[in-house]
């Protein structure tokens, strides 16, 4: 830290001699080079293999040691050049040629060129059945990559793939040497092995424990927009695994860290009045919801659904545990995403709605207050999920509303195992929940389509064990992820969206955040698309 | 004395492969598999072909007595396999999180020890009859806290309070002085409990009144015979130790942020990561077994009255 | 996970067969005591009859009134859904010392009978019970509790269970033990060469004797059972939602130690009380064994 000192020392004597007047606001706008910055991560990363970054801890540490061909503005989320400094695509979207920047390296000194990238690309996209390498969920539809010449580089897709453009951009894509890719999917989980082209680089790592990254001297190759270039301002980070809450708070607040991912709503209060900014960047993808599946007889009618939507107080929910970085959801897809539509009129709370619903389907209360409809009580079940900010207390509350309607909600805490293969059996969970983030229009497709993640369990998906399918969503889904034209398709995506909240698939609460906080003297804190943090730009401030 | 070690060994073998068995069995009863868990999960999007195609290339649908053969093949050539959600082999994860484990336990260990001996000297020489049943209650209250609020509040007081030790990359010593506390103070409350016990007995032994009417004073008449005493309880609670600490130490471990064998076997539970758990599961037996042998032969050696005996109480 | 060496701590000396207990017990009755009974006894009633206690509901709370520190209304205050955290308490009493109790119970007849087969009959069968008891104590009790309650599904009762389950191979080491005492002793020889059947003599002599330490020990368990299934709901192996086991309140409680003290503060308080009030009984129960 004294280096730090003596740099702002330094710039500070400069500018008074210059005869500047300097207010006490100085230092918080012109960047420091120097220090470690000590960040809490509340989990463990698990494999980095790139397209694993979904789950935010590996996000996290994939973002600031890998680049991406191209760079997702976050603010106006346009497609900028990253390690791609050009591309063209074909009128179907079936070929995607990059030109990459010359002069880029990995950080085991090997150049990055054409050959690795396709290598990348041919993992991401198909796998390695022999070193059990998964394929990524963003790219869809690859056949192969052709390498034309060193930098430049032509993806083949056998449909059209209009999101591959993005594809590129999220954190899926960060791109790899040839000797990671060579490695078995299995030792992944080793961070250390992890070669990129990013600012920083992995020195040392105690698995479970900490990882320390420093930045790389000779990185020149940011995202070309950036008015930052060069290598990163900060010489280090140093993450450590801290899984209890209270004590990431209490630790930053007593000056011996300098940020932290995951905190509570309900630890947002202390943490402003010490004087410490709180990110609560937006995923942009799906909002934090419930969805049904509606091959369990209980919720396979329409209005059962529907009245359970107008049954449930999204407003009182929020309110009660949340805070102004958890926005009321206003449609499936979060209003920062692009394709979005301000659904509000079909998301209102309205009991007598709700139980007039209930009746017209035939469900009338039993002796004991619970609707019951041929015998069988209008008796549901969810599990808890974990990574979702205070699930438990969203299901609970839910719970607690659905019940003023006669609808008993069972919130389930379970083991993986057993979770895992519940979830398949719409019978054992007719409800589910859900959230994804990503910032293009393709996610609404990885959600509902039965060939990814499923969220209805159609026929054909991840079950075995039902037999619903709504061929009209599916239809628009495929033509969300074909259609080339850019109007076209968001105006597809606000079909399916209407058409998700008209069916009442999806019930959705509040679009999530990813909230971190830092010390005062910590600037220039960045995130890329979807909330995961970049420190490329973070300096560490005088204190 | 040999006929006797052998019978031993070849004891220790048959728990360790129960052991093994054992623990192969529980874990394939438990619903799903590590490949399930891993690849079903919603973060990474997989769509159900890709995940068959995973768990075919993992072998994880083969015949139960098929994986059984194989696993304890693997064991026995010494290849302990992959973790599957660590994504490291498992000797590198057995290697990064059993020394700071073995530093935390026996520090602990050591700091209950000095503790107990504390607790039981106080409980019996304080002045007052008063102070001596407060203290001997103490050991009571020391089993009652839940050990992760304990955890919590030393961070809470010491740490963000009064800022005196820092939790967050503290120096080598500074990060051991709270987590061992913790680990230390709720297995300190036993051993207390068999020292007062111990003091009790010796002080009503003939040979203390004479020792007394000799002129010594009671507190070098205790620390002699009850410190000899004091040994044997002590060793054999070293021998069912590794497991206590174990649960104690995934507590500590996720209070303060450190890596550990609590903190992995909590995990691989979770995730039924089948290979991380037998390692587990076999290191644990092994000692387990070793640490008991070594106690039953050092038994005879510190209490003259069971050289008469073959064998040691279990 | 705290039966470390429980077994050692009670394995009592030789002691007077021919004593009379009842008269010591009400002779040495000590205050501490009398108030350990109270306690224990109160919490009985916040199980049988939790309505005398509270007119709240301990499950449907009022979002608006949430996390409201202790007042007249609310005497421990509200949690986060705003639920009464003392209704909360007073209903999580028939869970939690249900808990406990089953627990207690799985560990003591399961050990105990493994314990006493293994001591009564000895030889060949001895051995082989033995060496599975070496087995329990040799797999981590963290892997094996974990294991059953996935196995068996989360709740109060099974993660009582299978805290219950760990807690085997100390009971049965404990009993096995005592009964090898009992039965070198010369009044159960005698009772033998007097021609009584093995069963007659392991239940008219040998199971008297050797039952106090290991009542002593159950009392032990029963707090440090209560903890256990706090620790479980601590590491996320708790009850589901929206159950008021105080271990679960406790391990709940703790996320809001800076902001709402009493979440985990009040019902820590009461497992200590309750852990302690045990403990007294245990102690005791071990002294009128000796």
């Amino acid at each position: 830290m004294t280096s730090i000192k003596r740099r702002t020392l330094g710039a500070l004597a400069a500018l008074l001699l210059a005869g500047t007047i300097v207010g006490p606001s100085f230092g918080q706008d012109t960047p420091v080079q120097g220090g470690t910055l000590i960040y809490l991560e509340q989990q463990a990363h698990t494999n980095l293999y790139p397209p694993a970054g979904g789950f935010y801890p590996n996000g996290g540490v994939l973002n600031q040691i890998t680049d991406k061909l191209t760079y997702q503005n976050p603010q106006t989320l346009e497609i900028e050049p990253w390690l791609a400094e050009s591309w063209q695509v074909n009128d179907t979207a079936t070929e995607y040629t990059f030109k990459l920047r010359p002069g880029i390296t990995f950080s085991d000194g090997t150049p990055l060129d054409a050959k690795t990238v396709a290598l990348n690309y041919d993992t991401f996209g198909l796998g390695n059945k022999d070193l059990k390498y998964p394929v990524s969920e963003v790219i869809n539809n690859y056949d192969h990559a052709e390498v034309i010449d060193d930098l430049t580089i032509k993806f083949h897709f056998n449909k059209p793939s209009p999101g591959f453009l993005q594809g590129t951009a999220v954190i899926g894509s960060g791109i790899v040497a040839a000797s990671t890719l060579a490695l078995p999917y299995d030792e992944l989980g080793d961070a250390t092995k992890i070669i990129g082209t990013g600012p920083f680089v992995v020195e040392s790592e105690t698995l479970g424990k900490e990882l320390n990254l420093k930045a790389r001297e000779d990185y020149n190759w940011g995202p070309v927009k950036f008015t930052h270039q060069g290598r990163a301002y900060l010489d280090g980070i140093k993450y450590i695994i801290t899984p209890e809450d209270s004590v990431r708070i209490g630790a930053l607040l007593a000056g011996q860290a300098d940020a932290i991912r995951q905190i509570q709503a309900y630890d947002e209060p202390q943490v402003i009045d010490a004087g410490f900014p709180i990110y609560a960047p937006g995923t942009r993808g799906l909002n934090n919801a419930i969805s049904f599946r509606p091959d369990n007889p209980l919720v396979a009618d329409l209005k059962v659904r529907q009245a359970l939507l107008y049954a449930t107080n999204r407003k009182e929910i929020v309110d009660t545990l949340f805070s102004a970085n958890y926005p009321l959801a206003t449609s499936v897809l979060s209003s920062q995403a692009a394709g979005y539509v301000d659904l509000s009129d079909k998301l209102v709370y309205d009991q007598d709605k709700a139980k007039a619903l209930f009746a017209e389907a035939g469900w009338t209360p039993g002796a004991d207050g619970i609707l019951e409809k041929d015998g069988q009580k209008l008796d549901l079940t969810v599990y808890v999920s974990l990574p979702q900010p205070q699930n438990e207390g969203v299901l609970q509350l839910l719970a607690q509303q659905w019940a003023q309607v006669g609808v008993k909600l069972n919130v389930l805490a379970g083991d993986a195992g057993s979770r895992t293969l519940d979830l398949l059996d719409p019978l054992k969970t007719p409800v589910n929940v859900t959230m994804v983030g990503r910032a293009d229009p393709d996610v609404i497709k990885s959600a509902y389509y039965p060939k990814n993640r499923d969220w209805l369990l159609q026929k054909g998906g991840s079950s075995d064990k039902t037999n619903f399918v709504d061929d009209k969503l599916n239809a628009l889904l495929e033509g969300l992820a074909a259609e080339t034209d850019r109007e076209k398709r968001l105006a597809i995506a606000g079909d399916i969206q209407r058409h998700v909240l008209d069916e009442a698939y999806t019930i959705p609460f509040f679009e999530e955040p990813q909230a971190f906080a830092t010390a005062p003297y910590v600037n220039g804190l960045e995130f890329e698309a979807v909330g995961r943090p970049s420190f490329y730009n973070t300096w560490v401030a005088a204190h | 004395m040999s006929r006797y070690i052998i019978g031993r060994i070849g004891q220790a073998l048959l728990v360790l492969w129960i052991a093994f068995t054992a623990s192969f069995l529980l874990l394939q009863a438990l619903p799903g598999d590590a490949i399930l868990i891993k690849f079903q999960n919603p973060e990474l999007g997989l769509g159900p072909e890709q995940i068959a195609a995973l768990r075919d290339a993992y072998g994880v649908d083969s015949p139960l007595w098929q994986q059984y053969l194989q696993a304890l093949g693997n064991f026995l050539t010494g290849n302990f396999g992959y973790s599957v959600v660590g994504s490291v082999p498992v000797a590198h994860e057995l290697l990064t999180n059993l020394p700071a484990t073995a530093r935390l336990a026996s520090l602990g260990f050591t700091l209950a020890v000095i503790i107990a001996l504390g607790l039981a000297f106080l409980a019996t020489l304080a002045p007052f009859a008063w102070l001596r049943t407060a203290i001997q209650s103490i050991p009571s209250l020391f089993v009652s806290l839940p050990v992760f609020w304990l955890g919590i509040m030393l961070i809470q007081i010491f740490s963000f309070r009064l800022k005196w030790i820092s939790v967050i990359n503290p120096g080598e010593f500074e990060g051991l002085i709270l987590p061992v506390i913790t680990l230390a103070i709720p297995i300190s409350a036993p051993l207390a409990q068999i020292l007062i016990r111990n003091i009790d007995e010796v002080s009503t032994q003939p040979f203390v009144a004479v020792a007394r009417a000799k002129g010594a004073s009671p507190s070098w008449v205790l620390w002699r015979h009850v410190v000899k005493n004091a040994l044997l309880p002590t060793l054999t609670i070293a021998g069912i130790l590794f497991g206590e600490l174990l649960a104690g130490a995934v507590i500590t471990e996720t209070v303060f942020g450190l890596n550990g064998i609590g903190g992995l076997t909590e995990r691989s539970v979770r995730f039924q990561d089948t290979s991380v758990i037998q390692a587990i599961v076999v290191f644990s037996a092994l000692c387990f077994v070793a640490v008991n042998l070594i106690v039953d032969l050092l038994y005879p050696v510190f209490d003259p009255r069971l050289r008469r005996l073959k064998g040691a109480p279990a | 996970m705290t039966s470390i060496g429980s077994t050692d701590i009670l394995v009592s000396k030789p002691r007077n067969a021919a004593g009379n207990p009842l008269l010591q017990r009400l002779r040495g009755v000590s205050p501490s005591l009398v108030l350990a009974w109270g306690i224990i006894a109160l919490v009985v009633l916040f199980a049988v009859a939790p309505s005398l206690f509270t007119s709240f509901n301990p499950v449907q709370g009022v979002p608006a009134e949430k996390l409201k520190a202790p007042s007249l209304i609310h005497i421990l205050g509200t949690d986060a859904l705003g639920r009464d955290l003392f209704a909360r308490i007073v209903y999580g009493a028939v869970h939690s010392l249900t808990g406990a109790f089953v627990a207690v119970l799985v560990g003591l007849v399961v050990g105990t009978t493994l314990g006493l087969f293994a001591g009564a009959v000895g030889g060949l069968v001895e051995e082989a019970v033995m060496r599975v008891v070496d087995v329990l104590l040799s797999i981590p009790g963290l892997l094996l509790m974990l294991s059953i309650i996935i196995l068996l599904g989360f709740g109060t009762v099974n993660a009582a269970i299978a805290v219950g389950i760990t807690s085997v191979a100390g009971f049965a080491r404990l009993s096995r033990s005592e009964v090898v005492r009992v039965r070198r002793s010369e009044y159960v020889e005698a009772a033998f060469g007097s021609g009584g059947t093995f069963l007659s003599v392991l239940w008219r002599h040998v199971l008297p004797n050797s039952l106090t330490s290991v009542l002593a020990l159950a009392a032990l368990q029963f707090g440090g059972a209560i903890l256990a299934i706090s620790t479980l709901g601590f590491l996320g192996y708790g009850a589901p939602p929206p159950t008021p086991e105080w271990g679960l309140l406790i391990a709940e409680g703790r996320n809001y130690i800076s902001t709402a003290w009493w979440l985990t503060t009040a019902p820590g308080l009461v497992v200590v009380l309750v852990v302690l009030s045990a403990n007294r009984i245990s102690q005791a129960l071990g002294k009128v064994g000796r």
